[in-house]
């Protein structure tokens, strides 16, 4: 018995140390048991689906967990969706502005990347909290969306922009490319880039990152800015999916990003997690929507999605709880 | 070292002012009793759900589920309505549930130590799927009339959530001037630890606090069910959001420490005045969206640029 509570602890201790793997343990517990029930599960087109699903919000989780990894917060990804979708549709649409796909995409990015920055200005330089600057960015950016609208439906998306949506690269689904690549470059500027460290270490102590000479207002300004081009990055792949841009576009999108963040361990106070934890706890989210449907449980099932997403949170929560419990030393480097 | 505390508050008032002075020179009817009381209806849940949520983010915690929790009482009283049992005790039912649901917050944000924003984001999503599995999303409606007063009826030339609403703050600030506990919503806020080694009962004052607020949810879900006739489980979608608005906007600190229930009340006010008359006059929902936006992140920034340089956050 005394070999098998050691076993426990020490695999609770690496649970600890590395969140990555819990939540790993967590999403491939999930897949056999599915799988076992329905087999259909494993199937190639259900698997797609649920990349697909996942690859918008992988997208941007980078960017917000950087936000995240200096301590600061952004919840304005929802709206700003909804809007960079408004000017996609708005730029592109032959009924429209007609502007050639390649430009608009890029007229999109650079709008992103100007509201990130405005976001990030306020909160280094203004010195306001992000969670209030970002909160009233979701609010005026809500608004806006429905100024660039103008109350309609932008439904004639030229077939270049929707090939952007829907279409395939070697049998790979283009939005899933965008966001593999998107995810290796995160990684890379975090673990290998001068940058990625500063943003660590702002994120872990801001005063002695001041000291060691680090410019820690820039650093915030630009993970607000990469966010925001990120979140350009994912409407342009994600938002001609539909035939349809409407202002409801991206709404609710900000809380499933933050959960992700969180559940895939990284830390709200700033300074700890990894791109592969985000990443990980993004395909687990996603796919809790659809494994209700693979358990047969019946039409009825559905409805209780919302609250198994929310038991998965508290699940992760209470899981570091027991982890901190059992061992003595703070798992993952603390605060 | 007595300060002035109310430099915030002096910001709201002269902003209430230039609305009300626009109103006046743009359209004097918006600023008639009845119409003004024609307009209050839909604010009544906010300002209760914004008395609890201060006095949280005054100990430098949030509740981000006071909607789901909304939800869990308005299914709760619709079910169980549906099932045959009279509508008072639904209510009182629905109200236990709410306030039950809040005290699990407490539990769990006291218990486990970790960040009231992460914990109540997941009982949020938790309380509303619940809600939503339970009920099946359908709607339950036609309740008696005698409980559908309760959110449309006029009592003394008030409606009644205005009453509900000015008795809920009478108490919280009697709670907050005149009890110890009230002071140690501020100390805490402003350093818990310390107030853990002065003896402070932090636990117990947060665990009330977020069973407080789980009450004030259920009030206000009770109120919105009866003034819409109609429990379903979309209930209060995106409140949160809005009252967190209000509250910054009314002076009180998101980093704990600093805020009064004044400010609070201010903060609503200048909200509903500012919706309504954006409203009113140009009929754009849209544009609401915006002002309130630029509301929040300017009062803020008002606030750092007027206030003394006294407190550094």
């Amino acid at each position: 018995m005394n070999g098998g509570e050691g076993k426990l602890s020490s695999y609770l201790k690496l649970l600890g140390r590395h969140r990555t793997y819990g939540v790993l343990t967590l999403m491939l517990l999930t897949v056999v048991s599915v799988s076992l029930v329905n087999p259909q599960f494993l199937d190639l087109t259900n698997l797609r689906d649920l990349l697909v699903q996942a690859a918008p919000v992988a997208i941007i989780a980078c960017g917000v967990m950087m936000v995240v990894l200096t301590g600061e917060i952004d919840i304005s990804v929802g709206s700003m969706m909804g809007i960079l979708a408004a000017c996609l549709g708005v730029f592109s649409s032959s009924s429209d502005l007609g502007w050639p796909v390649p430009v608009a995409a890029l007229a999109v990015v650079g709008i992103g990347a100007v509201i990130g920055l405005l976001n990030g200005i306020m909160v280094a330089y203004g010195k306001v909290p992000s969670i209030i600057v970002t909160l009233g960015m979701l609010t005026a950016l809500k608004g806006g969306t429905e100024l660039v609208l103008g109350g309609e439906w932008v439904t004639d998306l030229p077939d270049g922009l929707r090939y952007l949506g829907t279409g395939t690269w070697g049998g790979v689904p283009i939005c899933v490319c965008v966001a593999v690549a998107v995810i290796a470059v995160t990684m890379v500027l975090l673990a290998r880039t001068p940058l990625g460290r500063r943003i660590y270490a702002v994120g872990s102590n801001d005063e002695a990152a001041v000291c060691a000479g680090i410019n820690v207002r820039r650093i915030k300004g630009f993970t607000f800015l990469f966010t925001g081009a990120l979140v350009g990055v994912a409407v342009i792949v994600s938002a001609p999916q539909l035939s349809v841009i409407d202002s409801g576009f991206g709404s609710g999108v900000e809380l499933l990003v933050v959960t992700c963040v969180v559940v895939g361990g990284v830390a709200i106070s700033g300074g700890v997690g990894t791109v592969a934890g985000v990443v990980t706890a993004t395909l687990l989210i996603t796919m809790i929507s659809t494994v209700l449907i693979f358990l047969r449980l019946g039409e009825n099932a559905t409805y209780w999605s919302r609250a198994i997403q929310g038991l998965f949170i508290l699940g992760a929560v209470l899981l570091d709880h027991v982890v901190r419990q059992s061992s003595p030393l703070p798992g993952g480097g603390g605060h | 070292m007595k300060r002035f505390r109310f430099w915030h508050e002096c910001v709201l008032v002269v902003l209430i002012a230039m609305v009300i002075a626009l109103a006046q020179a743009l359209d004097p009817l918006f600023l008639k009793g009845e119409v003004q009381r024609e307009l209050s209806t839909h604010i009544w849940e906010i300002a209760i759900l914004s008395i609890p949520m201060a006095l949280i983010i005054i100990t430098a915690g949030i509740d981000l589920s006071i909607g789901g929790i909304m939800a869990m009482c308005a299914i709760t009283v619709g079910l169980s309505f549906q099932s045959g049992i009279p509508t008072g005790i639904a209510a009182v039912m629905g109200l236990i549930v709410a306030t039950l649901c809040g005290a699990f917050n407490g539990l769990v944000v006291t218990r486990v130590k970790v960040h009231p924003l992460i914990v109540t984001l997941a009982t949020m999503a938790a309380f509303r799927g619940a809600a939503e599995g339970i009920s099946q999303a359908k709607p339950v409606s036609s309740f008696p009339e005698s409980f559908t007063w309760i959110g449309q009826g006029v009592w003394m030339g008030l409606p009644v959530p205005a009453w509900v609403f000015l008795g809920l703050l009478l108490l919280s600030v009697l709670f907050l001037e005149l009890t110890p506990w009230g002071k140690y919503c501020h100390a805490v806020g402003s350093n818990d630890e310390a107030c853990r080694f002065s003896g402070v009962g932090v636990d117990r004052l947060l665990l009330g606090l977020y069973t407080f607020s789980g009450f004030c949810a259920g009030i206000a879900a009770l109120l919105f069910v009866a003034r819409r006739n109609t429990a379903k489980a979309d209930i209060g979608m995106g409140i949160e959001l809005l009252v967190i608005t209000a509250v910054v906007i009314g002076g009180v600190s998101i980093f704990g420490g600093r805020g009064h229930l004044m400010g609070t009340v201010l903060g609503v006010f200048l909200i509903h005045e500012t919706r309504e008359f954006v409203s009113w006059r140009w009929n754009r929902d849209e544009l609401n969206f915006i002002v309130i936006g630029l509301l929040l992140i300017s009062s803020v920034l008002l606030h750092r640029w007027l206030t003394p340089k006294s407190t550094s956050r």
